[in-house]
């Protein structure tokens, strides 16, 4: 999807025109707590994985919601990084553990970040529950069906706050789209969906091993390759499942207010043979109820889509760019429709390129990004909001955007839909 | 003509008093909860009086402008804050009722002066347009009443201190004299 320059100042000032009668897109996020006023300080974190994922969320962590106390990670370099984000956000540096459990028992905390690779997240989340701790984990929710099931339930019996990082649902773009086109109907009936997140890049890494006599096998890696590389075997990872597809179903799961029934998929690994187990180039398709479906696919060889959701509806299109962009289209409007509006979107104030681990290669293509300007929203806000939003329901009570149902919802799609191409068959999801 | 308060007249004055002591012990207390969180969701700024001082105006707004930016001002803050509470409960509890009026009437004062609504036109932060009579002279009328007719001596725990117990209701005659 590349729209002309035309295009996308027509779709953006639909998008903002639309809007003029709803709340300030910046406002739009703001969860009503269900206590307060109440005593109490910033939440006491301790954050576990501090790769690329988790070093954003810890930059991100706003520390009038959140004390950073302790940081956990295997690799002592991650650590170290860790700290100096930390010192150049104007924080001091924090004690450093290499095993959860020891943090955990350890220091005095309230909450955990858990953003270690897929495979872990599950018995690091229920234990941390289990040891009265409320648990913002990183996407996907578990590895398998049994996993995020696990994770709801111990949130539902230790009565933790578990909320899962699909940032997109504290975007404030894609708040004010759902609040001020999806959920009003503006669209009509949504019967597709296209869900796309290309790339032309290696999702290999190459990282330094932190000391010679550095042994990943004390971790559970057979090698150092493994550690850094988790997301390219199955024993780790659902790959662009789990890592792209899971934001996406669950926005989709969120605007069309329904859970995907079953997934049909192909794909595999084409283009890197490297001894990678997890598709390079990965289609699914999502049955929703009604009749509706949604189309993902992410490829490793062509970054010109870059990535985006879209809703193709009777009445509208919507199109959500990069997280940072908003396009609206009427059906059969004539192209001079749009008419200018005052309403404002907080203009996008960080750097886009440092997201997650999992999007390294999208670093060069959003380097041929659409213009800034008006209809842009800076999307590292989401990850502040999120973190926020977690703090804020530990505190007070607040609801969650992203609670275990939502995740559980969009995580059992994404697996289904990883099964359905290792089976190159139609995988039915269970209610 | 008998003057003595009945039961509707004394059940409304210590329903004034204990009404304004809530509004007096949740103020001080709202100021203490520090860290805390509002019910939106979002950490709570820590009290100051420095904006509410700088916002001052009417005659004496130099002087109360003056104080926002003293170095004993966290002293201020406290001390506002504390004797609110302390005033807030002698008031609810009846207990020191008069020096607690007392008390009220020296704060409400201070309030008063501090921005004397001399414009008689709608400021920001007011909620309505006042001219010399706003909310604070009006509670601090309402505390010399409850002052006038020693509150204490109908219901609180000043009547389990001997030197109350032993006064009689006083009648409006006496109240008003």
């Amino acid at each position: 999807m590349n729209l002309t320059p035309e295009q996308q100042e027509l779709g953006r000032r639909n998008f903002l025109r639309v809007l003029a009668g709803t709340p300030a897109v910046a406002a739009l996020g703001v969860a009503a707590a269900t206590k307060g006023p109440v005593r109490g300080g910033p939440v006491r974190l301790g954050f576990i994985g501090l790769g690329g994922q988790g070093r954003v969320l810890l930059e991100q962590t706003d520390p009038g919601y959140a004390e950073v106390v302790a940081l956990c990670d295997i690799n002592p370099l991650q650590l170290q990084k860790a700290d100096e984000s930390l010192v150049k956000s104007g924080r001091q540096a924090v004690k450093h553990y290499a095993d959860w459990k020891e943090m955990i028992q350890k220091e005095r905390l309230e909450g955990v970040v858990i953003a270690s690779p897929l495979f872990t997240h599950t018995d690091i989340a229920v234990a941390c529950m289990e040891a009265g701790l409320h648990v913002l984990c990183e996407k996907m929710m578990g590895i398998d069906d049994a996993s995020c099931r696990r994770m709801a339930e111990a949130a539902r019996r230790t009565r933790r706050v578990l909320e899962i990082g699909h940032q997109r649902y504290y975007n404030p773009i894609y708040q004010a789209a759902y609040a001020g086109i999806v959920k009003p109907g503006l669209l009509g009936e949504v019967y597709h969906a296209r869900l796309v997140w290309h790339r032309n890049g290696n999702w290999r890494r190459k990282a330094e091993l932190p000391s010679p006599d550095y042994d990943p096998a004390r971790w559970g890696y057979p090698s150092f390759d493994h550690l850094i590389n988790w997301r390219l075997y199955k024993q780790y990872s659902r790959g662009h499942m789990a890592e792209l597809a899971s934001h996406m179903v669950a926005i989709t799961d969120w605007f069309f207010g329904a859970q995907a029934q079953a997934a049909i998929g192909s794909g595999g690994v084409y283009r890197f043979k490297d001894g990678r187990e997890v598709p390079d180039h990965t289609y699914a398709t999502f049955e929703y109820p009604g009749g509706r479906d949604a189309i993902f696919t992410s490829i490793e060889s062509n970054a010109f889509d870059n990535y985006y959701e879209a809703y193709y509806g009777t009445k509208g299109t919507l199109i959500l760019k990069g997280e940072v962009e908003a396009y609206l289209f009427e059906e059969g409007a004539p192209a001079d429709a749009a008419k200018a509006t005052g309403v404002a979107v907080a203009p996008r104030t960080g750097p886009a390129g440092s997201a997650s681990e999992s999007r390294t290669a999208d670093a060069a293509a959003g380097a041929t990004g659409v213009a800034g300007g008006a209809g842009r929203v800076d999307r590292l806000a989401a990850y502040r909001l999120e973190v926020s939003g977690f703090c804020s329901a530990v505190r007070t009570g607040a609801e969650l955007k992203c609670g275990p149902e939502r995740a559980l919802s969009s995580a059992r799609a994404c697996i289904a839909g990883f099964d359905a191409i290792e089976k190159k068959a139609r995988v039915e999801i269970q209610a | 003509m008998d003057l003595t308060l009945d039961r509707i007249q004394q059940s409304a004055l210590v329903v004034l008093r204990t009404l304004i002591g809530w509004h007096f012990l949740y103020e001080g207390f709202a100021k203490t909860l520090w860290p805390a969180w509002s019910r939106d969701g979002a950490p709570l700024a820590r009290f100051s009086s420095a904006g509410y001082l700088r916002s001052s105006s009417g005659p004496f707004a130099e002087l109360f402008r003056g104080l926002a930016d003293v170095s004993w001002l966290p002293w201020l803050d406290h001390l506002v804050a504390g004797s609110l509470m302390l005033v807030g409960l002698g008031l609810m509890l009846g207990l020191f009722t008069q020096l607690a009026c007392a008390g009220a009437l020296a704060l409400l004062a201070l309030f008063y002066l501090s921005s004397i609504p001399t414009r008689g036109v709608y400021e920001p932060g007011a909620e309505g347009n006042y001219l010399l009579v706003n909310k604070n002279l009006i509670e601090a009328a309402a505390v010399a009443v409850v002052l006038a007719f020693r509150t204490g001596r109908i219901a609180g725990l000043d009547l389990l201190r001997g030197r109350e117990r032993t006064q009689p209701v006083p009648s409006v005659a006496e109240a008003t004299r």
